[in-house]
């Protein structure tokens, strides 16, 4: 990111939504908001302002277990490295003002919208992990237990805890951990999917990593199938049981809290044994969730009109054969927009999606078929239904006739099925072809 | 599609490609019905 930041020909917007986007392949018009930050980019990140600031919301990098200013940086790498405000806790009392030497802060600050012009467009917007509602499994009901995510932050040296491995309920260092796969995924009340194994790698990287620190920390893991597909996955999984760690193939029945000790009590049967119902006692419980698409993919979906699939991941041309590029020429897309998958494979799609629109912008020009609607200006009436009913906006209407943009039209005949006046043909796949097949397979009859 | 999942249907239907459902024509529904057919089922 930071040699993104420095690369020259790349403009980066951070902090920014597309509002709009219009036009076609090799001719994309962009709008892009870019928030006001309340700092504008004289700041170097400092963090001066940080200190005096008296007002406090929650950092959402460290998933809100720990208390950040009104005033901050995202987090510690972001770049660019400016800080912003969140103007839901900033009281305005100017002290950040006082200490600020490059008078970087400004609360009149607006929105700013950039109008740009792009060839194409890479759909890259990644994921956020599944919440479970309140009370499943007990969260949110019971302090100790909590998400994967979460517990990343705990674990992390630069995080709320600076990596010591503490639960929330009384700070103390858990002695017994259970982590619970596979919550909110591969559930047909919930998503219906297999987060494609991450959701069990990670929780094998967390165990290990969890004993290495602290050998004597008991660790189990609840699991239904422990998916450890691809290159090295199986041998980190069996390394992982080596160092102690025990895996139990169960559904867990239920979990209640003792009240005192907030030590959880977990009902489950291993499905690999005789033993039984049995209850175990753990001192925090890590509930490993599935990848959903991220928040306001549904804004940039009606934007950029992409198709999802079933599980609100956007849509590929073709699930197997070309899972990079959509259905509109120069919208490709990278990593778990498109669907759940590892790091390694969100690299690899992310060169991929790069080359395929190499590939089509490296030339001047773009073929396209001629699968396209036509219009006889004699028989239209400009009754703009076929404007109203046109899927991709390829149709305009003039003072003439109805005007269909080559470009644009992907051929679906959507229009013509809706002209009243039949002045819509497509081409190639004309009426009186579709009536002639007809006839002849009647004819059989 | 049929075919790929491996679905038995009675031989007596006919196929139809078209490019999407939406190009479908009421009259070529009638058309089919008035030369014969039993029904038309728009599928996609």
């Amino acid at each position: 990111m930071l040699e993104a930041a420095r690369a020259s020909g790349l403009n980066l917007y951070t902090y920014s939504e597309i509002e709009d986007v219009s036009g076609f392949i090799g001719n994309f018009k962009v709008k892009i908001r870019k928030k006001a930050r309340y700092v504008n980019n004289d700041c170097n990140g400092c963090g001066a302002c940080f200190e005096v600031c008296p007002a406090y919301g929650y950092d959402e990098f460290n998933e809100g277990l720990n208390p950040r200013k009104a005033i901050y940086v995202a987090f510690t790498q972001a770049v660019p490295s400016i800080a912003q405000i969140d103007m839901t806790k900033c009281i305005k009392c100017g002290l950040c003002q006082g200490v600020c030497e490059l008078n970087a802060i400004d609360f009149d600050q607006k929105d700013e919208i950039v109008d740009l012009e792009v060839g194409s467009i890479i759909v890259a917007t990644g994921w956020d992990e599944y919440e479970p509602e309140t009370g499943y499994l007990g969260y949110n009901d019971y302090p100790n237990v909590i998400t994967q995510m979460k517990l990343e932050r705990i674990l992390a040296p630069n995080g709320p805890t600076v990596g010591h491995l503490v639960r929330p309920s009384d700070g103390k260092k858990p002695e017994k951990i259970l982590f619970i796969q596979c919550v909110g995924s591969r559930d047909l009340s919930r998503q219906t999917y297999c987060s494609a194994g991450v959701c069990c790698m990670i929780s094998i990287k967390n165990t290990k990593l969890i004993k290495q620190h602290y050998p004597e920390i008991d660790i189990n893991v609840a699991y239904m199938d422990i998916r450890a597909a691809g290159k090295d996955y199986e041998e980190y999984f069996t390394a992982s049981r080596k160092e102690g760690i025990k895996y139990i193939r169960t559904n867990v029945s239920r979990i209640f809290e003792d009240p005192e000790t907030h030590n959880l009590k977990v009902i489950l049967q291993n499905t690999l044994s005789n033993t039984g119902m049995k209850e175990f006692e753990y001192d925090m419980i890590v509930l490993s969730a599935a990848m959903v698409p991220a928040i306001g993919v549904e804004k940039i979906g009606r934007i950029l009109k992409l198709e999802t699939s079933q599980d609100g991941f956007f849509k590929e041309f073709h699930s197997r054969l070309n899972p990079i590029d959509t259905k509109i020429p120069g919208i490709v897309l990278a990593g778990v927009a498109q669907g759940p998958k590892s790091i390694a494979e969100s690299i690899a799609q992310g060169r991929a999606a790069a080359s395929s629109l190499a590939r089509l912008l490296g030339k001047d020009k773009y073929r396209i078929l001629l699968i396209r609607a036509t219009v006889d200006n004699d028989k239209c009436a400009k009754c703009g239904l076929c404007e109203l009913n046109c899927p991709y906006n390829a149709i305009q209407m003039t003072s003439e006739s109805a005007v269909v943009d080559e470009i644009l039209c992907r051929g679906c005949g959507s229009c013509l099925a809706n002209c009243p006046s039949e002045a819509i043909t497509l081409r190639y796949y004309r009426e009186p072809q579709y009536e002639k097949q007809i006839d002849a397979i009647l004819e059989e009859i | 599609m049929a075919g790929t999942i491996r679905a038995q249907y009675p031989a007596t239907i006919r196929p139809i490609r078209i490019n999407c459902t939406g190009r479908v024509t009421p009259s070529l529904m009638m058309r089919a019905i008035g030369k014969g057919a039993d029904g038309v089922i728009v599928a996609g």
